[in-house]
């Protein structure tokens, strides 16, 4: 929706992840090598706006940043126009000072209720609003709704690896889903993702859905959302993770019922099956230990199996 | 350790008893002007080193702001030079190291040393009538592990596989010798825990000098406001510096001698915790903002009512004001760490206690503004630097609103918008007080004036490029654009800002060539401006009593304090003595 990598994603659904990686990466690499300024900057400077709304509550935290704005901005005004009065009007020598401690009761009830306007005009109503979208919203996890969708995802210098539980919903077990750089989820349910990091801690940042969370070598964070609208949007690494920090981006696509089913099948085929042969077309790849047995990976007839050691 | 001989301060000093010997300046170069103990001499020293890292740190700021304009395209001129092996790109590695160095030598080798050290150094004792320090040898130590930490920083800078380069705040992992490997982190750790000695000896120092070294009569609710940031200041050093210290000693055994501390262990592997390190971290970051604007509060606290001509409006609900913040900021450190998943509750905790410091900064503003109010103000240099501090900071003090609310913050985290927040507070407000201290002080600690069309222009300049610049910053965040991104085009939504990000750098290069102005008139005053008088400003703390610049002993005699700091525009005054100031030393006439 926003460039033409993100619209390959989004429109066809049949493609393999690896597909879409390669795609992607050639797309990349044509958009890049375009300069990128646009030709006049007060076209696009004003107005600075909020990245599209795509989730059911990023209107919540739209909400808050308004008023903030506005009762910041009032207050900011207020504050601005007594320092301009003062400073263009009560100026020396022609006028004389008045002398006050200002420490009269009078003057300690003027502070008093500047204080109290903005604890109870700010404070309190950015706090309660706060913690009524947090319990409601944000930190209600969607742990016992069966329609959730929960995908594991791992951060590491520089990618996001994305697992889906598969048809059976256990983690973990061989027809798992891995996609790299790219998440898919189905319209219409809640997404609830576990994070952690295999290295340092990264950030994983929904700008369009306004929701951030860090992922944390040894700590599992949680994160839930439920997008409003099919699309492709940019997942990106908000926490400095070393010299490639930018270039840590993935993709989010919100696909339709249909079309997600459609990829999750396919891709459930590709999941149990065995890796591509090298290209010199056989050989051994690794030795593997069991608890009982000691054998090999071992090519024969285009397929991958496992030989017991004598 | 020879400590000052005075009377101890405060109400009980014994006045009756007869002054002791003054100690002579010590005669030859070194002990004089190198390893002198004399409160002046290390507060100018501070200054130097400070000035000198501010411009040092400015540099890598304009640099990094070149490659965000420009991404791949050659820095003009010294790009050559400074990055040989990319043709004079920015590379994302240098970009990494760039912003690291930026703000470590900023807050911790910039901004400290020039107010803390240069400032509270040299004004503590004169404006509470005092002869030197309490401990003026490990006040001489306290600067000479300064610079050792300074010598170490910049050692970083030439260690094999480049600069630090994991963020001022070099959260573990990516900190230990697995994420940065190299020298340079190391010597970055070595580096801040030098500096944090050197801040907790100050720290000692003054909070000893204030409360013992008084001169009789300077009681608490006497002291400049001035004074008041200081050892406030001092009192938030003491306490968490310490914090800071004993995150870097775990962090240099975790590099250095294969501890754990802050990598995660596994059920079968010893270790750690990442975040608790971060928790170390931000116990003392956040009363560090603090530790930084409290001196340029209460030294702009001090200009407004002097230049108004009347005296500080609720002076003691300043005084307070100031105190609960001290207080406060020592909770809500966890603002900082709202998406690292940390409890509901506690994320509820620090959100409201956060969002609390905005009522007693509300009444500090409200003194501000009162003390403008119906005064007769006179624009100089020193004053308009103030008048913008109080500008500057009402901006970024209010988007601090946005952070401490947990669910604006999960948006607004590590973006542009937490970096135009904290460059307006406690960057370009802490500046802005930095030079309305430097033009205001310049004529007691070098004996000359400062040029005022210069220092005019200098203002006028800096204001504006930082309110653009930051501004910009605060809506590139607004806009989603994360921090730390070498090359923001590597995000399809980030494209459409680069022109807003070419204006912060182009208003960030004018801002750094404003400056040249203030070199300029620094270097030319110190040699060439007009000599100046004891009192130029016409306020009467006591060290506007002494002459410009004060002997080495200060004041020959230990004066007696009458009245407040800010007894200006009193009318009977001005029917008795002919003028509109008292000095503090003086009786209010009956």
């Amino acid at each position: 929706m926003n460039s033409p990598v993100l619209t390959i994603c989004a429109r066809d659904t049949t493609l393999t992840g690896r597909e879409i990686q390669g795609r992607v990466d050639r797309t990349v690499a044509t958009l890049y090598d375009k300069d990128p300024a646009p030709p006049n900057m007060f076209i696009t400077l004003w107005p600075i706006t909020l990245p599209h709304d795509a989730s059911q509550s990023g209107h919540r935290v739209d909400g808050i940043l308004k008023y903030l704005i506005i009762s910041t901005s009032v207050a900011f005004a207020v504050m601005a126009i007594v320092l301009l009065v003062a400073v263009i009007f009560h100026r020396g020598p022609i006028r004389e000072a008045h002398y006050t401690h200002g420490a009269g009761l009078r003057d300690r009830l003027v502070a008093a209720a500047v204080g109290l306007l903005v604890l109870f005009g700010i404070d309190a109503v950015a706090v309660v609003r706060t913690q009524d979208d947090l319990r409601s919203g944000f930190w209600k996890y969607p742990d016992n709704d069966p329609q959730a969708v929960r995908v594991e995802v791992t951060g590491q210098q520089w990618a996001w690896t994305f697992r889906h539980p598969g048809a059976d919903g256990v983690f973990g077990t061989r027809d798992d889903l891995v996609t790299l750089n790219e998440l898919r989820v189905p319209l219409g349910r809640p997404v609830y993702l576990q994070l952690t990091s295999k290295d340092v801690v990264h950030s994983f940042y929904l700008p369009n859905f306004r929701n951030k969370i860090d992922a944390i070598p040894g700590a599992v964070t949680r994160l839930w959302f439920e997008p409003r609208e099919t699309g492709v949007f940019e997942i990106a690494c908000a926490q400095h993770c070393g010299a490639w920090h930018y270039k840590m981006r993935a993709e989010l696509a919100v696909m339709s019922t249909a079309g997600f089913a459609r990829w999750a099948q396919r891709a459930a085929a590709d999941a149990p099956a065995a890796p591509p042969p090298p290209s010199d077309g056989g050989g051994v790849i690794g030795q593997v230990d069991k608890v009982d047995q000691v054998g090999k990976v071992e090519l024969s007839d285009g397929a991958w199996t496992w030989v017991a050691r004598p | 350790m020879t400590t000052a001989k005075q009377p101890a301060g405060g109400a009980g000093a014994d006045l009756s008893a007869p002054p002791t010997a003054l100690a002579a300046e010590p005669n030859g170069f070194l002990r004089r002007r190198v390893f002198s103990t004399d409160h002046k001499v290390i507060g100018r020293q501070f200054l130097w080193l400070g000035l000198v890292f501010l411009a040092v740190a400015g540099t890598l700021a304009m640099l990094m702001r070149w490659q965000v304009a420009h991404p791949g395209v050659p820095v003009p001129v010294v790009g050559a030079i400074l990055f040989p092996a990319t043709g004079g790109i920015v590379s994302p590695a240098t970009y990494t190291a760039l912003f690291t160095m930026h703000g470590t030598i900023m807050i911790f080798f910039a901004l400290t040393p020039i107010l803390i050290g240069g400032f509270g150094n040299f004004c503590v004792p004169l404006m509470i009538g005092a002869r030197d320090m309490a401990f003026p040898s490990l006040n001489l130590l306290s600067f000479w592990t300064m610079f050792a930490a300074t010598a170490v920083l910049t050692a970083s800078f030439f260690a094999p596989l480049g600069p630090p380069a994991a963020g001022w705040t070099s959260y573990p992992t990516l900190s230990t010798a697995v994420g940065s490997p190299g020298l340079a982190q190391t010597l970055w750790v070595v580096a801040i825990y030098f500096n944090g000695a050197s801040s907790v000896m100050g720290a000692v120092n003054y909070i000893t000098t204030v409360i013992r070294l008084r001169a009789p009569g300077m009681t608490y609710f006497r002291m400049p406001l001035t004074v008041w940031g200081f050892w406030l200041a001092a009192m938030l050093n003491g306490l968490f510096v310490p914090v800071l210290a004993a995150g870097a000693v775990l962090l240099f055994f975790d590099r250095v001698l294969g501890t754990r501390f802050f990598t995660a262990g596994s059920t079968i592997r010893a270790g750690g915790d990442p975040i608790l390190y971060q928790h170390l971290f931000w116990i003392f970051g956040h009363p560090e903002v603090y530790i930084l604007i409290l001196p340029a509060w209460g030294i702009v606290s001090d200009l407004l009512s002097f230049f108004a001509r009347k005296p500080a409006y609720g002076y003691k609900v300043t005084v307070w004001s100031l105190i609960a913040i001290v207080i406060l900021s020592g909770v809500v450190y966890g603002h900082h760490m709202f998406v690292t998943g940390m409890s509901p509750m506690l994320g509820e905790s620090f959100m409201l206690l956060t969002m609390i410091i905005s009522v007693p900064a509300v009444t500090m503003g409200v003194g501000w503004l009162g003390t403008l109010w119906r005064g007769s103000l006179r624009l100089t240099t020193p004053m308009l630097f103030s008048l913008g501090l109080v500008f500057v900071f009402g901006l970024g003090g209010f988007t601090g609103l946005f952070l401490a609310d947990i669910l604006a913050d999960v948006y607004l985290h590590d973006t542009f918008f937490v970096v135009g927040h904290f460059h307006l507070t406690m960057s370009a407000a802490v500046l802005l007080g930095a030079f309305a201290a430097t033009y205001f002080w310049f004529p007691k600690m070098f004996g000359r004036m400062m040029h005022e069309g210069l220092g005019k222009l200098h203002f006028a300049l800096t204001l504006v490029t930082v309110i653009v610049t930051f501004g910009a910053q605060l809506l590139l965040g607004y806009a989603g654009m994360q921090r730390r991104l070498p090359d923001p085009s590597a995000y399809a939504f980030l494209r459409p800002l680069l022109p807003l990000n070419r204006l912060v750098s182009s208003a960030a290069f004018v801002m750094g060539g404003a400056q040249l102005l203030f070199v300029a008139n620094f270097f030319f005053s110190l040699f060439w401006g007009p000599r100046a008088p004891a009192n130029p400003w016409e306020v009467g703390t006591l060290d506007w009593t002494v002459p410009s610049p004060p002997p080495h002993h200060n004041f020959d005699e230990i004066p007696q304090v009458f009245v407040g700091p800010h007894e200006l525009g009193n009318p009977s005054v001005k029917e008795k003595l002919g003028r509109d100031y008292l000095l503090q030393s003086e009786k209010l006439p009956a």
